[in-house]
């Protein structure tokens, strides 16, 4: 329409953070503002004896201490994806007779500033009586495991079948077994979490500024908790510095912040320091499958049996639950497969609680499925390509029910896309074939190259809505407000394409709000790669009716029928009559303003809409990622040298933002496949707490990564917007795993992260390699 | 716990203030002197965040004691910018999307720009050192290399106008 | 993640800061602080008192003397990397300063510092050993020089006594036309190695005449292949990476620790001193 929709347009967002003008939670000041401290336990299972604060509390340097006993009886927080029966595994707002994982809250200290905080918090002293713990979780749920809460440690159980596995793998030519595990990692934002809480006596309002994802949720949370009615709290959102899913849950801190706040009558700030957040903040990931296949000779997989385990941590989040049934009921991604049977274990231990971040449930189940297909090639000598092309649902074949449910997102229906041909281009982009023979060439000189493929399909769109208002003001503004949240991901940009679209204006004149829940009433936030396709329609929708109106009035304006108007430059003319009379959106606004007499046939005021999209259903995007690696013979040292990824998240509104959210998500899924792990030792205490054993993926360890966008577009919302911030996430350790095993083979892939020490025993078990000693 | 009184020239301003020994650079720029623009992410030295340059040298904020500058000549993010024009560096990130949450860049930014006051045609693997001491979760680094290589490009156009001019 | 609260002073002679360390309390030095001051923000020291040691005068300089390249304790790791003279001298110094972490943490961190903070996988500290390098070493006693070979007693431990300061440190030349090289296995630039190995080798007509080796993250601190090196003279060139490579995997014992077994350990360890010995061979005149 105007050439905006579409367009690599530059961020809008850029200049002012670029200035140094962002901001974050960290960076705000409130006059009288004191800091708060948490006391967290540094045992992973005990009993509280007792909490002794009057060391803290008689210090002159202490304002004040919560702990346990100081609190109302809280309800525990919510886990929206659980049924009553787990209810007992919800987290307490604080520990009172128990701490089960290290870093659990167990007291609030404050003081001044943050220095002197931690100096009094150290002055309370808790009695704990340590207990046995469990870290791995098939320990837990062997008898006679130590019990996380009571009788067992096995929260939830789901189970799936379709089809007939058994008659399946009983006549099946070629069974493969093997276990495969993605490990414990975690979102891991360059800024942690933080919260500001205010009491303000003169309203009787508690404000409270919190680095979300989520601020309609957190305020719902508060207002539960604290027994508040709506209009007396009010969530407000900063500058985020990153979020990736660690931010989608309203967190203890949030609900003891506002407490205090309102006792003390004094602003309070709690800064999350990075060992906290390695400890306290929710990680994901971590899930086995025990998986049975069956296949025929030319590689078609006829079923799959997967018995899956989730290492859920010590309690349930408020998304806890997805990972463990996504890893399953998405398992087969793009493949042709009905006869499947799986049962999802979610175990509880006393690691950190788990909750979804970036590609949840996804990656392991891409890494399972696409290291199977891989297992399938190698044993027939067949082309791991070929072999997916042969199992691939053809594009004609959607939309395409699996009959599988998710939680939250009902049944799982494929609605549009082409994944073979998704898989063609992506061979042609990366030089598939030419490499095939260039590792052919190298493999004679002793170097170990390899190129491996990712193919996933990935539930995208979640509802239950979202909620999206445009108005036009006098001065000709266009003003959005969006129930959505950016934590880096350009939606101020994104989003004011779509209205600019829609208006015939500059996105540049679109201001877009977001972030504060006296503004948008009824927002739900930004996660589950949401915002373009949920958010975004609900402006689109609103922007259609502010455009309808506006025409409306600018006919009466010009005394013209709706119908012989045109809209463009933000300007209302007659079509066909250049020079003519015309109106600018702006004087449209004016005309409709209250105190004025309407014009002729107009009897409302304002020119304003608001939307609350609920989608039919959610979506479905999907992508296949190739990466070529070289692998270091005698160390084990995985360098990557490509990364090419053909990815369709339905309509693209900017190419350019939304390359930048395939290669961040690739970036991550480097880190899963190679560096990062959370590790606790048998006895479930944190062994690598901080940013020089935890390995973040830095500039070496990513690659060139080209992207090449597929749009079709979905049938459930009128752009046809799938969602892309995920997709890069969940291809990326797939493709890295399967060149990894390329390069090596026989040597074998089955767990990540795919350190050099793991590379260096496949390769000598598999008689790939001498090891230097044996030289020696 | 003794308190110090140090001078601290920062962006061009001197600013006298009396700390305790243990308050981080970083924390005098953020808390005492409202420069926020200098981000903590990791408070132990590695992810880059905090970068800042100190006596014309690119470092960590987080990991210098504020009486360690004493006397020192200190330049943050919001010192970087001539009035309304952006820095090559600032614009080059622009132009390529080289940032998304923007919590690293400050530090990287900084990084950049002391780069190419030291060395206006730096090779890849010189640009790579720099950009080796810095942790972004967000755009996977390939734009913030482009933007790198762009910066190199702007800057050296503008001095190639000076010279014409 | 804030320090605790201790008393800092920063003396302008060497004999104020022995005496301030060697006072009635827990007293540490204070150099570039790349190292300490992480460690008061986890609040994993508690010290009374830091003393400082950047306002004493010529601690910061680099010299010659006596067929010894001296680089005083407070130079910055950032200026001995770029300095023309350490480049000239003793060129390990240089390929292994490029890989000791970022430059923004060696815009801040010292030589000294380095080497005093005997971090057993630190390249500094293995160079120094390799090289059979000798610490300037001042306390109450007076002034002495301590080899790299009496200097590292274990896992961020000296041999220093309680009130003793490192001043400078003296690394001999390199012989002409030596070549030396500083190889590390590691996951990521910069990040401290999982194993490395620094060498220097001077040959004559193809054959090693001379070797130096060492390897640092395999033992509670730098490791001298004194074997290997012993190994290595006499031998051809083109045998020599595999010689260094088969002796460090016989001759020396490897434990098992969480992250790496002894097995990985012992594969990396080798695989660094054959490639550490290869490019210091084509390094070499």
């Amino acid at each position: 329409m105007t050439g905006v929709f579409g367009a690599p347009l530059k961020r809008k967002e850029d200049p002012r953070l670029l200035r140094g003008n962002g901001r974050y939670l960290a960076d705000l000041k409130r006059h009288g503002m004191l800091a708060a401290v948490i006391v967290r336990s540094p045992h992973p299972h005990a009993r509280i004896r007792s909490v002794d604060a009057s060391g803290a509390r008689e210090d002159l340097r202490t304002v004040a201490v919560l702990t346990a006993a100081d609190l109302p009886e809280l309800p525990p927080l919510p886990c929206i994806d659980a049924e009553e029966t787990t209810r007992p595994f919800n987290q307490p707002v604080m520990a009172a007779d128990k701490v089960r994982y290290v870093g659990e809250p167990v007291a609030v200290v404050v003081a001044e500033d943050r220095y002197v905080a931690e100096d009094v918090a150290e002055l309370v002293v808790v009695d704990y009586e340590p207990l046995p713990a469990v870290a791995d979780a098939e320990r837990a749920m062997e008898p006679g495991a130590p019990i996380v809460h009571e009788d067992t440690n096995v929260c939830d159980t789901l189970e799936y079948k379709i089809g007939d596995p058994d008659a399946a793998f009983e006549s099946a030519p070629h069974v493969l077994s093997e276990r495969f595990t993605t490990q414990r990692y975690a979102g891991m934002p360059m800024e942690t979490r933080g919260a500001i809480a205010e009491w303000d006596p003169r309203t009787e309002t508690i404000t409270l500024t919190s680095s979300t994802q989520v601020p309609n949720s957190v305020k719902r949370d508060v207002c539960e908790s604290l027994k508040l009615p709506e209009s007396r709290v009010r969530v407000l959102v900063p500058d985020v510095g990153g979020a990736f899913g660690v931010k989608i849950q309203t967190y203890p801190e949030e609900i003891l912040l506002c407490f205090l706040a309102r006792r003390l009558g004094r602003p309070l700030k709690w800064v999350e320091d990075r060992w906290e957040h390695m400890v306290a903040s929710t990680h994901g990931r971590e899930q086995f499958h025990d998986v049975e296949v069956a296949y025929d000779g030319d590689g078609r997989v006829l079923a799959i049996r997967d018995r899956c385990v989730t290492n859920t941590g010590a309690y349930l989040q408020r998304l806890t639950l997805v990972e463990p049934f996504i890893g399953v009921s998405m398992l087969t991604g793009p493949y042709d497969i009905t006869d499947f049977e799986a049962t999802a274990h979610v175990v509880m231990t006393n690691k950190a609680p788990m909750n979804p971040f970036r590609g949840v449930g996804h990656v392991q189940a891409a890494f399972t499925m696409e290291r199977i297909m891989d297992t399938i090639a190698f044993e027939l000598e067949l082309d791991p390509a070929d072999v997916r092309l042969r199992n691939m649902i053809a594009a004609e074949d959607l939309p395409r029910p699996r009959g599988l449910g998710n939680v939250l997102a009902g049944e799982i229906i494929y609605d549009s896309g082409d994944y073979a041909e998704c898989l063609r281009r992506a061979l042609a982009l990366s030089g598939y074939e030419e490499f095939r023979a260039e590792q052919d060439e190298q493999r004679r000189r002793g170097r170990l190259l390899g190129i491996g493929i990712g193919a996933f399909v990935e539930e995208t769109g979640l509802g239950p809505y979202e909620m999206g208002s445009v108005r036009l003001e006098p001065s000709g503004q266009v003003v959005v407000h969006t129930g959505a949240c950016t934590s880096g991901q350009g939606h101020l940009t994104t989003l004011a394409q779509i209205a600019a679209d829609t208006l015939a204006v500059d996105p540049a004149d679109v201001d877009v709000r977001y972030g504060d829940t006296d503004l948008v009433r009824w927002g739900v936030g930004t996660y589950a790669s949401r915002t373009a396709a949920i958010g975004g329609t609900a402006i689109r929708n609103a922007a259609v009716v502010v455009r309808e109106r506006a025409l409306q009035v600018a006919a009466a304006l010009l005394e013209a029928d709706p119908s012989d108007l045109e809209l463009s430059g933000g300007r209302v003319a007659i079509v066909g009559s250049p020079g003519g009379p015309s109106v600018n959106l702006g004087e449209i606004a004016a005309a409709v303003a209250p105190g004025r007499h309407l014009p002729e046939g107009i009897d409302s005021y304002g020119v304003e809409a608001t939307d609350v999209f609920h989608p039919p259903t959610n979506t479905f995007a999907y992508g296949v990622h190739v990466s070529k690696v070289e692998v270091d013979a005698a160390t084990g040292i995985v360098t990557l040298l490509e990364h090419h990824v053909v990815n369709d998240s339905g309509t693209v509104i900017n190419p350019l933002i939304l390359d930048g959210q395939v290669q961040g998500g690739v970036a991550l899924g480097v880190g899963g496949a190679l560096l990062e792990e959370v590790v606790y030792d048998d006895d479930a205490q944190p062994r690598n707490p901080n940013f020089m054993d935890y390995l973040m993926p830095a500039d070496r360890n990513v690659p060139e990564i080209t992207v090449e966008h597929m749009a079709i577009a979905t049938p459930h919302n009128p752009d046809g917007i799938k969602g892309g911030g995920e997709g890069g996430a969940v291809g990326a350790p797939a493709a890295i795993a399967n060149a990894v095993a390329d390069a090596i083979a026989p040597g074998r892939v089955t767990a990540t992260p795919i350190t050099p020490a793991r590379v260096f025993a496949a390769m000598v078990e598999a008689g790939v390699i001498e090891p230097e000693a044996a030289r020696a | 716990m003794s308190t110090h009184t140090i001078t601290v020239t920062v962006n061009g301003v001197a600013h006298t203030q009396e700390v305790e020994a243990r308050l981080t650079l970083a924390d005098l720029l953020r808390e005492r002197l409202d420069l926020t623009a200098t981000h903590l992410g990791c408070e132990h030295g590695v992810c880059g965040a905090c970068t800042v340059v100190v006596d014309g040298h690119a470092a960590r904020s987080c990991t210098t004691l504020a009486v360690q500058a004493d006397g020192a000549e200190i330049r943050t993010l919001e010192g970087v910018a001539e009035g309304e024009e952006l820095h090559p560096v600032q614009q080059a990130f622009w132009e390529k999307h080289g940032m998304q949450c923007g919590f690293c860049t400050p530090g990287i930014v900084m990084s950049l720009v002391e780069l190419l006051e030291r060395d206006p045609g730096p090779s890849e693997r010189a640009i790579a050192a720099v950009l080796g001491g810095h942790l972004c979760r967000c755009t996977g680094y390939v734009k913030i290399r482009e933007a790198a290589e762009e910066a190199v490009r702007l800057a050296a156009q503008g001095r190639s106008r000076g010279e014409a001019s | 993640m804030k320090p605790p609260p201790f008393d800092y002073a920063a003396p302008e002679s060497l004999d104020e800061a022995i005496g301030l360390l060697a006072g009635d309390h827990e007293a540490k030095l204070l150099a570039g602080g790349q190292s300490l001051v992480p460690l008061l923000s986890m609040r994993l020291a508690y010290p009374d008192l830091l003393v400082d040691l950047r306002r004493i005068d010529g601690l910061d300089e680099i010299s010659e003397s006596d067929g010894h390249l001296v680089i005083g304790a407070m130079v910055r790791q950032l200026r001995a990397e770029t300095s023309d003279a350490v480049a000239a001298r003793c060129p390990l110094i240089v390929q292994a300063l490029g890989q000791v972490a970022h430059p923004q943490i060696r815009a801040r961190g010292t030589v000294g510092g380095s080497i005093a903070h005997a971090d057993p996988a630190g390249e500094l500290p293995a160079v120094a050993v390799a090289l059979d390098a000798r610490a300037r070493v001042r306390g109450p006693g007076g002034e002495r020089l301590v080899p790299a070979a009496d200097l590292y007693r274990g896992i961020f431990t000296t041999s220093l006594a309680e009130a003793e300061i490192v001043s400078a440190v003296e690394f001999p030349v390199a012989d002409d036309g030596a070549g030396s090289a500083c190889v590390e296995v590691a996951r990521r630039q910069g990040d401290y190695a999982l194993c490395g190995a620094v060498a220097q080798v001077s040959t004559v007509d193809g054959v090693v005449a001379g070797a130096r080796l060492a390897l640092f993250g395999v033992a509670d601190r730098p490791l001298r292949a004194s074997a290997a090196e012993a190994e290595l003279r006499e031998t051809p060139a083109g045998e020599a990476p595999g010689v260094a490579a088969a002796n460090v995997a016989q001759e020396i014992a490897f434990g098992n620790d969480p992250e790496v077994s002894a097995g990985y350990r012992r594969q990396i360890a080798a695989v660094s001193a054959r490639r550490a010995i290869a490019q210091a061979l084509e390094a070499a005149a």
